[in-house]
């Protein structure tokens, strides 16, 4: 065991690299360049004296450090990286971790609230509609998740706002940001059921599309568990029903769910854009996507080398947990 | 079969204590959103990158920086003429070449220290210092030989050539305090772009990112204190949430989209407690013809596509008529713009005679205008995420499949749509510049920047060089305007661009406001103060 999670780790390092590498090469490839987009913010819209423009845009890529060979920039990056160094933002010159730990927390509450609501919920209407499979109310389950799945967030989002957040209807929820201004010198229960009640609107709006996907998930294993022998075993021997499902079929059903976890991780990282943009909430998903549009590279690279390096981990921990969980599977 | 309802019996319990933590909560957010009648809390649809005046781009940023710095001097909100502000007076060498600032004395920082003209001096190299990241003011700076400090309240800029402008550059320059840096830091991380430090009549409070700025009034300021305490500065990204904002009350300025202005902001209520302002502002938006290719290089052919956009139907159905249409590069209410040349009329009919006059005839009866053997076929590029240029592309693309012009739309992100311009890599496009007051048409319309400057379009005039070269040294703004005249008129017959409007700015104001004023370049909301909230 012990050896395999050593080698496995080992085979984190060269794929890291390869994915980082295909990554910086992408960007950098990409049309659009961060010198000559900060020349064409300027104040009037306009580029500039050609001649004199030129200059200036060799010198900003000087300071940004892209006058040197892509692949001397690579390695340069790579160096910095080994020191936990992702360099400094384009945008504003301050380091990108600065810029990621500031709004990674708020990612993370987003996330873990409504990553534990879908299971919350998902799972045991799964095991309802496995043990009341091809029923009325299996298929009208089904039918209301897979609703729920197709509609799209920022049109449920600009909904809920408009009925529950003072438009015309019922103002019980705020619409936008994280926490009520002046928020952060309450005392800690009054700041955080200020928090949860802003996270209401967004957590609902991250939550309802993923019910479908795991019940269903949940409904099929269960179901081919519940065709097993020991099953029946279980219930021949007399075993109440209660026992049958929840401690036989469910733990066995479940396993498969487990690996989901591995996706879990880069999950709570990254945020979601339209969700972030609707409610004004300063989070990961903004960063990501504001960084693309602006070619700013460190934090481009930044994100995604930490989205793929908690990908790896999470995989790794998913297959740990199946041994563990699973006797018949071996790790060697 | 009992233990599956497990899950409904959880789910009302969890259902029930959120509902208490809403409920205990409730009252708690009403009371938050109190606040002083004084304060101003205004809208920001997107947070600025950096509060640092040289190596900000955004108009976020300057918009809240004009809050906390001051310059030498600026141009006044009413009169539009440059007047002192850091500086008590100015002399202007006979040659228009030095210009020497005397400084006002016992003006101070916001921490106390004197405001000197090493301050001037510092600014000023870091703005030319290629290791600061100012690329985009540096432009405005290269005529300037060097900067002379002759005592701590006179400096005196040495200009290579005279130039109109030079004034407004040179004593408007973003000025820095010089004491808050040492040598060895990198100014670009300087803390000054979270937490600014200005001589102006508001200073910092906080940052939060990606929530709020707050600034509150300067209690030492120099100059006429304003009666607003606070403004506050509120990031909200979606502008239909910001407009529910308002309405209950979370916001008193915020910027109204055409939509918003015409069908959201119209009931009894609303107008009860906001007033709603539109102005025009210093810009115009138009369609490039690229005049490196064939069939754009003809200007029959380039006057005929305008005469085939229906300027006053788009205006009307995509922008409500919240605008005007423009006929040329200068701002429409400045004294540049030429007032006598009508726009060119919808005429498809006298289009197609244009067309056919430069040779553009469907010969061979495909439906579609060709010459010498080629058909005439374009493609319009826009930017993703322009909704109007969208919606003007598909318009245009209509209008001209029925005289027989063949229009592809190509829409593509920002970054690359400017680099495909900037490369000349396009047929036609759709754009808008802003203005300043004062416009130099030098960067967008002279022959020499056609090749890797900002006259993208590749146009090229002799008549209209010769303008722009006699304009940058004429310092008479009337004989100016002689020549900007002029030049509007070929511009006006050239087409190099199709001009298209001058849309208004639209902004709702909360009504306890008052002085409320609009200029010619906007909204002065410092010099604001407010009563006592109206009654519902």
């Amino acid at each position: 065991m012990a050896n395999y999670i050593i080698k496995r780790l080992l085979q984190v390092i060269p794929t890291l690299l390869g994915i980082t590498l295909i990554t910086f090469l992408i960007i950098q490839l990409a049309p659009g360049n961060p010198a000559t987009l900060k020349l064409q913010m300027a104040g009037q819209g306009e580029m500039g004296e050609s001649a004199i423009a030129q200059q200036i845009i060799q010198q900003t890529k000087e300071l940004y450090g892209l006058d040197k060979p892509l692949i001397v920039q690579y390695l340069l990056w790579v160096k910095r990286v080994f020191t936990l160094d992702f360099g400094n933002s384009f945008k504003d010159h301050r380091p990108v971790l600065a810029k990621i730990a500031e709004r990674l927390p708020i990612t993370i509450q987003l996330n873990v609230i409504s990553i534990v609501l879908v299971y919350l919920i998902a799972i045991p209407f799964g095991v309802y509609s496995a043990t009341h499979a091809d029923t009325f109310s299996d298929r009208a389950l089904t039918l209301f998740f897979f609703f729920l799945y197709s509609l799209p967030s920022f049109w449920v989002a600009v909904l809920l706002i408009m009925f529950f957040g003072g438009g015309d209807f019922l103002d019980v929820f705020p619409v936008y940001g994280i926490s009520s201004i002046g928020a952060d010198s309450w005392p800690f229960f009054r700041w955080l059921t200020d928090r949860l009640w802003h996270l209401i609107l967004p957590v609902t709006c991250l939550t309802y599309g993923g019910l479908a996907y795991l019940s269903r998930l949940t409904r099929a294993e269960m179901l081919e568990v519940i065709r097993e022998d020991y099953i029946r075993t279980a219930r021949a021997k007399g075993l109440s029903e209660r026992v049958v499902i929840f401690k036989h079929a469910l733990r066995n059903a479940l396993l498969p769910i487990i690996t989901l976890l591995a996706f879990l991780l880069p999950a709570m990282f990254g945020g979601s854009v339209i969700i972030e943009s609707i409610f004004s909430i300063p989070g990961m998903g903004q960063l990501g996507f504001e960084s693309v549009l602006s070619r700013d590279y460190p934090v481009i690279m930044a994100i995604t080398t930490i989205s793929a390096l908690l990908t790896l981990v999470g995989l790794l921990i998913s297959d740990i947990l199946y041994a563990t969980l699973d006797p018949r599977i071996k790790l060697e | 079969m009992h233990d599956s309802l497990r899950p409904q019996r959880i789910l009302p319990l969890a259902a029930t204590a959120l509902l208490i933590l809403l409920l205990s909560s409730c009252s708690d957010s009403r009371n938050a959103t109190a606040f002083n009648k004084d304060w101003l809390i205004t809208h920001l649809s997107a947070e600025p990158a950096t509060l640092n005046p040289i190596t900000s781009t955004d108009a976020y940023a300057s918009n809240i920086n004009d809050y906390i710095y001051e310059s030498l001097l600026k141009r006044d909100e009413k009169t539009m003429e440059l007047v002192p502000v850091l500086a008590d007076s100015w002399d202007i060498s006979a040659d228009h070449l030095t210009y020497t600032f005397h400084l006002k004395k016992d003006i101070r920082w916001q921490d106390g220290h004197p405001f000197t003209a090493n301050d001037i001096l510092f600014s000023f190299e870091r703005i030319r210092d290629p290791k600061v990241d100012s690329a985009h003011l540096r432009n405005y700076y290269q005529d300037i030989d060097r900067l002379e400090v002759i005592d701590d309240h006179t400096v005196r800029y040495h200009y290579r050539i005279p130039y109109f402008r030079a004034l407004e550059f040179c004593g408007g320059i973003p000025i820095v305090a010089a004491h808050l840096f040492s040598e060895t830091e990198d100014f670009n991380q300087s803390p000054i772009g979270r937490s600014p430090l200005g001589t102006g009549p508001f200073r910092f409070l906080k940052w939060d990112t990606g929530k709020e700025i707050v600034l509150v009034r300067n209690e030492q300021y120099w100059g006429e204190k304003p009666k607003l305490e606070r403004v506050v500065f509120k990031v909200i990204t979606d502008s239909t949430v910001a407009l529910q904002v308002l309405k209950k009350g979370g916001l008193d300025l915020m910027s109204l989209r055409p939509i918003q202005w015409v069908k959201q902001t119209g009931s009894e209520r609303f107008h009860k407690n906001f007033r709603k302002i539109k102005y025009y502002l210093p810009t115009y938006s138009y369609v490039g013809w690229n005049l490196r290719r064939p069939m754009f290089s003809d200007r029959r052919v380039r006057q005929a596509m305008t005469m085939l956009v229906n300027r006053e139907s788009i205006l009307k159905e995509l922008l409500f008529g919240l605008g005007t249409i423009v006929t040329g590069n200068f701002y429409i209410n400045s004294p540049a713009y030429n007032r006598y040349i009508q726009p060119y009329p919808y005429d498809p009919e006298g289009a197609v005679a244009l067309l056919k006059a430069a040779g553009w005839e469907d010969h061979d009866g495909d439906g579609v205008l060709d010459k010498d053997g080629a058909p005439f076929s374009f493609e319009f590029l826009i930017s993703a995420g322009s909704k109007f240029a969208e919606q003007l592309a598909t318009i245009m693309q209509e209008n001209l499949k029925q005289v027989g012009i063949q229009m592809g739309i190509r829409k593509l992100e920002w970054a690359v749509f400017i680099q495909n311009i900037q490369q000349h890599q396009f047929d036609a496009c759709t754009l808008a510049w802003s203005l300043s007051w004062e416009s130099d048409p030098f960067q967008l319309w002279h022959s020499s920047q056609a090749e890797k400057g900002s006259n993208f379009v590749g146009f090229k005039n002799a008549e209209a060089d010769a303008i722009i070269e006699t304009a940058r040294k004429e310092f008479d703004a009337a004989k100016r305007n002689v020549l900007f005249h002029r030049f509007h008129e070929i511009i006006h017959e050239e087409q190099p661009y199709t001009f298209l409007f001058t849309t208004e700015a639209l902004v709702a104001v909360a009504r306890r406001f008052q002085n409320v004023q609009v200029y010619p370049m906007g909204l002065a909301p410092r010099e604001w103060w407010a009563t006592e909230q109206q009654s519902e």
